[in-house]
């Protein structure tokens, strides 16, 4: 039992960090309609801004402060020089525009900083929280914790301030949205803001679990889409329950089907894509849209 | 004074022009309604007005100058349009949908005083607060656009066939409720309507559009006396 419990803590680790991803996925989606490819990429580019900040002397968490703000304006800025001239544009050029994006990325990552591995410091205390046989490390619970701070501070942004009304005012209706004097342009410019820092928060935990190379988030990627798409592309909730259903689903997976075992378990977020394309479509959280004409 | 003054307004879209050099004033506090036949160009005469389509020509309130700007710089000099399909945040509660109308707007307590008085012109919507706006009925959601409108405490509000879809007990409610806050808030409305005489109703002047060019203009009596306009929106002759 206790190890059971074990894996299923791993997994929640291993969820919450997909469930970051998935919410800079789900944050961008919701204001665009894009699924932004680059996504991970992003992500991966401000990690190394933050190891860059390190490796020149400064303290952690500065660094951290220093590399979300950078990660925001830089979405920002992506959104108002890559995106927007291709606004409105069908859904394939804008899929491929991220995907050029993503290729972009990874190599100018590849040209700055190499290929090489690079160690990433990990912020919280080594060691454990031991209860009944299952052991928690802190690095875990550091994870799990930061999410949720991530989560809260975003749900407090969305339902209890003025201008996170008027970005769901415009993820639902931008037309509408102009009408009463919403800057639509400048929200969208915020939106890619927010969701590159979501996905720079993400980008530094994961770094010190794996290492940092340019390739790093790939794989994390394909977590973060299954989580998106098991929780519903517009629910920033159902993204995080999503992550940490993928991350638990995977681990069991890898610890106790034997045929699957750490080899396979990659395979786990596919299946988990398919088998809500076809059987909930919308996703555990996502609105089928019902309304009266 | 802000009056509204159009002049030689030329609109359309892409190289489809349908507005071909239209004019008009409208006095402060007064109602004017656009009629004319499907196709004339009414709606995109309102888009014109809010900054949705591109223009040529003058449009003035108060002498500051709205063409040529984008819509949601002159929804802050004060115009509230109320579109064509009501434009209403579907998912988003009742609540949340009027406070965006507001969205422009500074000064908590003024916004919460006229929150108030919405739920006075629009009762059935104070008992809807928390409610998806998507769920509300046809009706509801006109009412909710109106009061959406009304939010911004506009100089200047542009209504698109508020009757569209509605039960005439409804629609005729709507115009009672538009008349009244005419005439206690001294708004100036342009009305875009299908039902001619509901319109007439309210409205002190009237133009009547065909094929983007005003035809005939004049009061509201009339415009409704015209024989032709009589034949071609009342359905009757005089």
């Amino acid at each position: 039992m206790a190890g059971f419990v074990q894996q299923v803590v791993e997994g929640l680790g291993a969820g919450a960090i997909y469930a970051s991803l998935a919410l800079a996925l789900v944050l961008i989606y919701q204001f665009t309609g894009i699924v932004n490819f680059a996504q991970g990429e992003l992500a991966m580019f401000s990690t190394y801004i933050a190891w860059q900040c390190v490796a020149a002397g400064l303290p952690f968490w500065l660094a951290l402060v220093l590399t979300l703000a950078v990660s925001f304006a830089g979405g920002m800025l992506i959104e108002r020089v890559i995106i927007r001239p291709v606004e409105g544009a069908p859904e394939l050029t804008i899929v491929i525009v991220t995907v050029g994006l993503f290729i972009f990325v990874n190599a100018a990552a590849g040209w700055i900083w190499t290929f090489l591995i690079k160690d990433f410091p990990n912020p919280f205390p080594g060691g454990a929280l031991e209860a009944a046989g299952v052991s928690v490390s802190f690095s875990t619970l550091g994870v799990l914790g930061v999410v949720a701070a991530v989560m809260g501070l975003l749900y407090l942004l969305f339902q209890h301030t003025k201008i996170g009304l008027g970005m769901r005012a415009v993820a639902t209706n931008p037309a509408s949205a102009r009408l009463v004097g919403i800057r639509v342009g400048r929200t969208l410019a915020l939106g890619w803001g927010l969701a590159a820092t979501v996905g720079a928060v993400s980008g530094v935990l994961v770094a010190p679990l794996l290492f940092l190379e340019p390739n790093m988030m790939g794989g994390v990627l394909i977590y973060a889409f299954a989580a998106a798409t098991l929780g519903g592309f517009d629910s920033p909730l159902g993204a995080v329950a999503g992550g940490l259903i993928v991350g638990v689903a995977e681990t069991l997976a890898g610890a106790y089907v034997g045929v699957i075992g750490s080899d396979l378990k990659v395979g786990v977020p596919l299946v988990i894509i398919l088998g809500v394309l076809l059987l909930r479509p919308q996703g555990l959280f996502g609105r089928a849209v019902v309304e009266r004409a | 004074m802000s009056d509204l003054v159009v002049a030689d307004l030329v609109a359309g879209y892409g190289d489809a022009r349908v507005l071909h050099g239209v004019s008009f004033t409208v006095r402060e506090g007064e109602v004017c309604a656009i009629l004319g036949p499907n196709g004339a160009g009414k709606t995109t005469l309102l888009r014109a007005l809010s900054g949705v389509v591109r223009v040529r020509g003058t449009v003035t309130l108060g002498g500051t100058t709205l063409a040529g700007r984008s819509p949601d710089t002159i929804a802050r000099h004060g115009v509230a349009h109320v579109p064509e399909g009501r434009g209403t945040f579907m998912p988003l509660t009742v609540e949340e949908n009027l406070r965006l109308g507001a969205y422009v707007r500074r000064g908590g307590a003024e916004v919460e005083e006229d929150l108030g008085r919405i739920y006075t012109y629009f009762p059935v919507l104070k008992t809807r607060l928390k409610q998806a706006a998507g769920s509300l009925s046809g009706g509801e959601q006109q009412m909710l656009a109106l009061g959406r409108a009304l939010m911004l405490r506009p100089r200047l509000l542009l209504l698109d066939e508020p009757s569209l879809g509605l039960a005439p007990l409804v629609t005729r409610e709507l115009f009672r409720i538009v008349q009244a806050i005419n005439a206690e808030e001294r708004t100036t409305v342009v009305v875009v309507e299908q039902n001619a005489h509901l319109a007439l109703g309210i409205a002190q002047q009237a133009h009547v559009l065909e094929t983007g060019r005003i035809v005939l203009s004049g009061t509201a009596a009339e415009i409704r006396a015209d024989e032709q306009v009589a034949q071609s929106y009342l359905g009757y002759r005089v």
